[in-house]
C-alpha cells in the first residue's frame, strides 16, 4: 500500500469516527451510521473478495444471522450485554456452518450457492413466527443510547480495517493470494486451502455478524427482508469492487460513494432504487471487463 | 423450458444469465397487455414474439457476453453473472412502473380431460406437451441442424471450432437468441397457470440455475427430468409441510446439491 494511500485511509477513518461521535441524533446520525455499517460490510467483503477472488451474493447473511441470534435473545429477556455476548457466540457458530458448506465452492458455483443462502435464511426466518416474528420481524426496547451505538460500531469499522491489513500481511493472507491464483499449485506446495478459505471466510463473517447486532441495538427493529437484504449484499459488492484501488482505501472509498448515492436514489428516484443499483452493477461489471482487456493490452506490450 | 435455455447459454457461452427469468416475466407482461387487444391463444402469441425474443436474445448478448468475451472462463462467469444481475434489477423496477405490482395472470380456461376416470387439467396436459415439444425440437436443432453443430462444436472447443469457419460471436450470439426465445415461451404459459409477481424474475431464474445444476450444466434432458422432480417436491412439501415453509425446503435442497456436487470442483 501506497504512503497516500494509507494517509488518506487513515484521514477517512478519523473522520468517520469524529462523525460519529458528532453526529448522533436525526437523519445525519442514521446517515454516519449507516455510513459505518456499510463500511463494515464492505471491508470485511473485501478480505475473501481480494484475496480469494470469491464473489459473495449473500453477505448479508451474516449481518441477518448477528441481528437475528441478538434480538431473539433479548426478546427472551436476557439484559443487553449478555445478550450481545451470546449472540455473538451463537451468530460465530451460525456463519461456521455456512462458512463450512461454502468452502468447497469455487467462482460462479460459489456466488450462486451465497445468493441461495441468502434465500433460504429469509424464507426461514419469516416461517419460523413465533421466534423471529415472521416477515413483520422484531422489535426490542431501546436499551443504549444512540452515542453508545455509534461509538460501538466506530469502534467495529476500525478492528474490521485493522483485520483487513493484518490479515492481507500475514501468512493466511499469502496462502489465500496464492489460493486463488491456482489452487492446485497452492495444494502441491503445502498450502492446506481449505482452511485458508475458511479462515478467510470467518474473518469476513465475524464483523459482518456484529453489525448486524449493533444495526439492530440502534434501531430496534429488524426483518427478514432488511437483516437478509440482497440490497445490503449488493452495497458491500459495490463498495469494495467501485473503486480500482488496493488495500483498505478502495473499500473506504467506494462506501463513500455508494451509501451516498443510495441516499440520493432513495430520496430523489423512489420506486426505481433496484433499477439503479442495477444500472451501478452493471457498470462496475462493464469496466472490469474494459480494465481487464486494458491489463491484457499492457501485458502484452510489456511481454514484447 | 428455462432451465433448457439457461442451461444452453452455460453449455455454449459460460454464461450464467441472471436477468433470464426476467426475460420470462417481460413476456408475460407483454401477453396480458396483448389480451386487452387481441385474444390471442398462448401458442399464438409465442410465434408472434419468437422474432422480438430472438431480437432480446442479441440484445443481452451485446451486454452480457461480448464485454467479457476475452476474460477466463471463471472472470467471464462472475462478469457476466453480475452484469445480468444488474440487468434483473433494472428490469425489475422497470416491471413494477410499467404494470404495477399485481400479479401477472393471463390465465387461460381449458377442458378438462377424462381418461379411465382420472380427471386431467386440459391445459397442463398441454402445456407440459409444449414443453416436451420445445425441449424436443431444441435438441434436434442442436442435433441435427448446421447451426445447431456449431454451438455444439464452440461448447466443446471454442478455438478448434474458429478453425473450422465458426464465428464464434454470431454463434453464440444465436444461442443467447434461442434461450431467450425458450425463456419468453416459458414466461407466456407460466402466466397462464400461476399469477406472476412482476419481482418474480430473480427468483425463477435461482430455482432454474440450481435445476441446471442438478440436471447437467450444458445438457438439455437432464435439466428437464430435474425441473420435473422439483415441481414434485415442490408440491409434495405444500402438502406435508406449510406452504410458507415450501421455498426454504426446496431452496434448502437445491443448495445442499450444489453443494454435494460441486464441492472441491476447480471449475
Amino acid at each position: 500500500m501506497k504512503h497516500w494511500q494509507m494517509s488518506l485511509s487513515i484521514i477517512i477513518l478519523t473522520a468517520l469516527m469524529l462523525s460519529s461521535v458528532i453526529f448522533t441524533k436525526g437523519y445525519h446520525g442514521i446517515f454516519v451510521f449507516s455510513l459505518i455499517i456499510n463500511g463494515t460490510m464492505a471491508v470485511s467483503y473485501d478480505i475473501p473478495g481480494r484475496s480469494l477472488g470469491l464473489i459473495s451474493l449473500g453477505h448479508a447473511v451474516f449481518f441477518g444471522l448477528g441481528a437475528y441470534c441478538f434480538g431473539i435473545l433479548v426478546s427472551k429477556g436476557l439484559s443487553f450485554f449478555p445478550a450481545l455476548f451470546l449472540s455473538l457466540v451463537l451468530s460465530v457458530v451460525g456463519a461456521l456452518i455456512v462458512t463450512l458448506l461454502m468452502a468447497g465452492l469455487n467462482h460462479g458455483y460459489y456466488s450462486i450457492a451465497t445468493l441461495g443462502m441468502l434465500i433460504i435464511f429469509q424464507r426461514l426466518f419469516e416461517t419460523l413466527e413465533s421466534i423471529t416474528g415472521g416477515s413483520a420481524g422484531l422489535y426490542i426496547p431501546n436499551s443504549m443510547s444512540k452515542l453508545h451505538c455509534n461509538l460501538l460500531a466506530a469502534f467495529l469499522l476500525a478492528t474490521t480495517v485493522a483485520c483487513h491489513a493484518l490479515f492481507s500481511q500475514s501468512r493466511w493472507g499469502i496462502y489465500s493470494k496464492e489460493t486463488e491464483a491456482s489452487e492446485e499449485a497452492a495444494e502441491a506446495i503445502g498450502i492446506p486451502t481449505r482452511t485458508v478459505k475458511i479462515m478467510c471466510l470467518m474473518t469476513a463473517a465475524i464483523p459482518a455478524c456484529m453489525a448486524g447486532m449493533l444495526h439492530l441495538a440502534r434501531n430496534s427493529h429488524v426483518s427478514p427482508d432488511s437483516g437478509f437484504s440482497l440490497t445490503l449484499s449488493i452495497t458491500a459488492l459495490l463498495a469494495s469492487r467501485i473503486v480500482p484501488v488496493k488495500g483498505i482505501l478502495g473499500p473506504l472509498l467506494g462506501v463513500l460513494l455508494i451509501t451516498a448515492a443510495e441516499e440520493i436514489i432513495w430520496t430523489k428516484f423512489e420506486g426505481f432504487n433496484h433499477a439503479w443499483f442495477g444500472l451501478i452493477l452493471l457498470f462496475a461489471a462493464l469496466y472490469q471487463g474494459i480494465d481487464f482487456k486494458r491489463r491484457e493490452k499492457i501485458s502484452a506490450a510489456a511481454e514484447n | 423450458m428455462l432451465a433448457v435455455g439457461l442451461s444452453l447459454a452455460f453449455g455454449i457461452m459460460g454464461v450464467l444469465n441472471l436477468a433470464h427469468g426476467s426475460l420470462a416475466v417481460l413476456a408475460a407482461i407483454l401477453y396480458k397487455k396483448a389480451l386487452f387487444l387481441y385474444p390471442f391463444s398462448p401458442w399464438t402469441f409465442c410465434a408472434l414474439t419468437t422474432p422480438i425474443f430472438l431480437g432480446f436474445g442479441f440484445l443481452l448478448h451485446l451486454i452480457i457476453v461480448a464485454p467479457f468475451r476475452n476474460l477466463s472462463l471463471s472472470s467471464s462467469l462472475v462478469a457476466s453473472l453480475i452484469a445480468s444481475l444488474g440487468l434483473a434489477l433494472i428490469l425489475e423496477d422497470l416491471f413494477v412502473w410499467w404494470q404495477g405490482w399485481e400479479p401477472i395472470s393471463t390465465h387461460v380456461t381449458f377442458t378438462t380431460f377424462n381418461v379411465w376416470g382420472i380427471k386431467i387439467p386440459g391445459l397442463r396436459a398441454i402445456l407440459l406437451g409444449m414443453a416436451a415439444l420445445t425441449i424436443g425440437l431444441s435438441t434436434l436443432f442442436l442435433k441435427k441442424t448446421d447451426p445447431g453443430r456449431s454451438m455444439r462444436a464452440l461448447a466443446q472447443d471454442k478455438e478448434a471450432a474458429s478453425l473450422y469457419g465458426i464465428d464464434p460471436d454470431f454463434t453464440s450470439m444465436g444461442a443467447l437468441g434461442l434461450a431467450t426465445i425458450l425463456a419468453g415461451i416459458a414466461g407466456i404459459f407460466y402466466s397462464s397457470l400461476y399469477p406472476l409477481g412482476p419481482r418474480e424474475g430473480l427468483d425463477l431464474t435461482l430455482k432454474a440455475l440450481f435445476i441446471v445444476v442438478a440436471g447437467g450444466m450444458g445438457n438439455l434432458r437432464g435439466p428437464a427430468v430435474a425441473g420435473l422432480i422439483l415441481g414434485f417436491i415442490e408440491s409434495f412439501a405444500a402438502i406435508l409441510f406449510t406452504y410458507t415453509s415450501t421455498d426454504t425446503i426446496v431452496y434448502s435442497l437445491l443448495v445442499g446439491y450444489l453443494v454435494l456436487k460441486r464441492s472441491g470442483s476447480r471449475q
